[in-house]
């Protein structure tokens, strides 16, 4: 049981500290983009640094661009990001994308593709979620049919996040009508302009940026099937596993802030840090903020025990996160009284409009899997807890009309 | 980081799981807690020679000189087991403090018979009026006088909800030898034989079911200056430095008691059948048996953070009273969601251990201090946190400083729409 970090990682840390401390400018993402502004191109040109640092890519094997980082290294790499509040336009390619590609793909597709993900040149969205296919995603429908040397692709994706018009889309599509429905699901690099593909952008109660992705006749190459036609289903379920853990500070930064905040504002002459309900919200906000911490901490590095251990049983950051985010975002609300609807660009605005703002994102609880869902994993791949074997659902389905 | 145990650790853990897993069967546990003694001197003498006290003392004395993790090992056996003893009492809250505050000559005298098992000890801290006021663990909470008269001292108070007073050898009482402002600079820590006139001792009867915690009077006790550790009005330093201590392997206890309980819990979830069907197959029940296993995990995470952080003389104030309050009030959850899925049975003497473990974890959530003593001490630490860093680079004006946070969505829609 150790809880400190080698020489190594230390000087690791340091590095990427130094880095973004560095090249971020001093007035970096305190205030909402100047209207007209092009935030795009001071991001691309910042990702381009990071690059040639290798971070994006950090957790690649070298032989594909990346460092070869551990997940413990990589964890580190994700901790020092989210301290500062970076966040890498090309994060799915990087973290999603690519990674399957490296591991189920053919080597012409992973000279084709990696390259230009790894130099953050082309953006990829993950295209999985369908109007009757979130957390159930086996029951996926857009349909992939092939055609002498094509694909032809129709359906309609939905809810996928993306602020920008990606160059691929990482398509899950079904090319069997089986029983059980995941076993007919295929993964298709599919381009963000390709004929027949059209936009409609969703908008959410936040920034959190989502769209509609309609696929109409699309004919995509056989060589873009990656990995093998009907295992598709297999390669998302990895993808998974990288979304749902992490390490970050992004928590500890917020919390700092807010401790900051309560030193130096008053309510009724006295600081708010001196206030008792006050104190007691801190207090459970830094448990809260402590025992995730630990969490990711341990999920990286299980993650590097994988070989001795085997795979990780269940994971329980993201359901913590998601977990606590009502409590926090209405605890803050009720710090704020009627000042925490403000906008940002209310006169009358406190703490910059932050606590409308995340308000509004705690409600964007789906992506990666709601908290529902969490509970259900953790409670049936990681406790052992029975379920229902799917195959008997329609029946059920059927028996619920009836009554 | 590291979450696994040496190799070293690991068999001393399976070692002290199949012995306790042997003598402290439930029988033998609601036998124990009926006795007098409230627990079993059997045991006792068996983990001594194993020399499971001794792990918290250098070779010098009889010990192995075994670090806090190993200790928290064997705290998180124990609670498992729902094994109670003096241990805590003895060789953590009065033992280390004799190794920490007390003379060559004390040491010599008490650690080696500590080792063995021959010697036991109750701390004695907290008072009626104070544990009342919230002040029970505080310096400002210790008002028992101790007044000085020719080479002794006169201890005169109450002392209330001491555990193992009843059974001990010594008691190691933290007493006001004068009235100050910072009421820390007042106190002094005797080592008092518990059988000495003037000290009367009452057993307190609770629905806590262990059975060893007890309210001491002192009427004209005297004490000789010679059995002063840590000086006169030096206590505070060396108690404080014991009680957290004793935090963190209390805290390790209830960390085991709360793995056993959601052990408990899962399987009744999958075995007991109504409806036709496992209870656990219901998505309520499911929930609670995730709820648990969350709380254990972070419960453990936290806990030996706090205790590698301690063993490494790191400043951990915080993080210790996380690690209470946290565990103090997931191991409390964790019983009640047991309750909720065993129902019947969960409540029943006769059907299950889970009341022992319900009843136990009542005791571990406010001993050595209150969830909510605890919270407040968070707060304490927060007041030091920076705020957090902001880069240097120059700035671009890419953003207005008047106002804060991400971009509203209007400007990425725009953008958008424009390269599409």
């Amino acid at each position: 049981m150790e809880f400190g970090f080698t020489e190594e990682q230390e000087k690791l840390r340091k590095e990427i500290h130094e880095f973004f401390k560095t090249e971020l400018p001093s007035d970096y993402g305190e205030a909402p983009v100047r209207q007209g502004a092009d935030l795009e191109q001071w991001a691309q040109a910042f990702q381009t640094k990071a690059v040639a640092r290798g971070y994006p890519s950090a957790g690649w094997p070298k032989k594909y661009g990346g460092l070869g980082f551990t997940s413990m290294e990589q964890a580190i790499v994700s901790e020092e990001m989210t301290a500062w509040g970076v966040a890498w336009p090309g994060s799915m390619g990087y973290n999603l994308v690519a990674p399957v590609i490296m591991a189920v793909g053919t080597e012409e597709q992973k000279e084709r593709f990696v390259p230009p993900i790894a130099r953050g040149e082309v953006f990829c969205f993950e295209a999985y979620t369908e109007p009757n296919a979130g957390s159930d995603e086996a029951n996926i429908q857009l349909k992939a049919v092939k055609d002498g040397e094509y694909y032809l692709l129709n359906g309609q994706k939905t809810f996928i996040s993306g602020a920008r018009k990606p160059d691929w889309l990482f398509t899950l599509a079904r090319t069997a009508d089986t029983i059980p429905k995941h076993r007919g699901i295929s993964l298709f690099m599919v381009g963000g302009s390709a004929p027949g593909i059209s936009y409609r952008p969703l908008p959410t109660m936040s920034d959190s940026r989502q769209n509609e992705i309609f696929y109409d006749n699309v004919r995509v190459q056989k060589s873009d099937l990656i990995g093998e036609e009907n295992r598709g289903f297999y390669a998302a379920m990895a993808t998974f596993e990288f979304e749902r853990a992490s390490v970050g500070l992004d928590a500890r930064r917020a919390l700092r802030r807010l401790v900051d905040f309560c030193r130096r504002e008053k309510k009724n002459g006295k600081r708010l840090i001196d206030d008792p309900e006050v104190r007691k919200m801190l207090a459970y906000m830094a448990m809260h903020e402590q025992a995730q911490w630990l969490v990711g901490w341990y999920s990286a590095w299980r993650r590097s025990q994988r070989q001795k251990l085997g795979p990780q049983p269940y994971d329980l950051s993201m359901f913590l996160r998601k977990d606590w985010l009502p409590h926090s975002s209405n605890a803050l609300m009720n710090l704020f009284d009627m000042y925490g609807q403000l906008e940002y660009d209310s006169e009358l605005a406190k703490y910059d409009g932050v606590i409308g703002r995340r308000w509004e994102s705690s409600r964007i609880i789906h992506p990666a899997g709601t908290p529902e869902i969490l509970k259900v994993v953790i409670a049936n791949r990681g406790l052992g807890l029975p379920r229902i074997p799917r195959k008997f659902n329609a029946t059920i389905a059927e028996s619920l009309e009836q009554e | 980081m590291d979450f696994s145990l040496s190799e070293e650790q690991e068999k001393m853990k399976t070692a002290a799981r199949d012995l306790l897993e042997k003598e402290c069967t439930e029988s033998v546990i609601r036998a124990t807690i009926r006795r007098e003694e409230g627990y079993s001197p059997e045991i006792w003498r068996r983990i001594a020679e194993l020399g499971w006290l001794g792990k918290a003392f250098p070779e010098k004395y009889g010990g192995t000189g075994g670090n806090l993790i190993d200790l928290a090992v064997l705290f998180e056996e124990m609670g498992r087991a729902m094994y109670q003893s003096p241990f805590l009492s003895t060789a953590v809250l009065c033992g280390m403090t004799i190794l920490n505050a007390g003379s060559e000559a004390k040491k010599d005298e008490y650690l080696p018979k500590i080792i063995k098992g021959d010697l036991k000890m109750a701390l004695a801290v907290t008072e009626p009026q104070a544990v009342w006021d919230g002040k029970g663990w505080e310096p400002e909470g210790i008002n028992l006088t101790a007044r000085a008269s020719g080479g002794n001292y006169v201890l005169n108070g109450v002392k209330a909800f001491v555990h193992d007073a009843h059974i001990a050898d010594y008691l190691l009482v933290a007493a006001r030898t004068r009235k100050v402002k910072n009421a820390a600079g007042g106190i002094t820590l005797f080592l008092v034989e518990a059988k000495s006139r003037g000290i009367s001792c009452t057993k307190l009867r609770t629905i806590s079911g262990n059975n060893k915690q007890c309210e001491v009077k002192f009427e004209g006790v005297t004490v000789p200056a010679s059995n002063i550790l840590g000086g006169v009005n030096g206590g505070w330093a060396p108690l404080d430095k014991s009680i957290k201590t004793g935090v963190v392997l209390l805290c390790a206890e209830m960390v085991g008691a709360g793995q056993k309980v959601l052990e408990m819990t899962v399987d009744y979830a999958k075995t007991r059948i109504q409806f036709d069907m496992p209870i656990g197959l219901n998505q309520y029940v499911q929930e609670h048996c995730v709820r648990s296993l969350a709380l254990v995990d972070t419960s453990r995470y936290i806990t030996y953070q706090a205790a590698w952080l301690l063993s490494q003389d790191k400043d951990c104030d915080l993080e210790i009273a996380i690690a209470k309050a946290w565990t103090g009030e997931g191991n409390e959850r964790i019983n009640w969601y047991a309750h909720q899925v065993l129902a019947g049975v969960g409540s029943t003497e006769a059907l299950g251990s889970l009341p022992i473990f319900s009843r136990f974890g009542n005791v571990s959530q406010f001993y050595l201090g209150s969830p909510e003593h605890y919270i407040s001490k968070i707060t304490d630490e927060l007041e030091y946190i920076p705020a957090p860093e902001r880069p240097v680079g120059p700035p671009i004006g890419l953003w207005d400083p008047q106002r804060h946070d991400l971009p509203s969505w209007d400007i990425w829609r725009d953008w958008f729409v424009k390269n599409s």
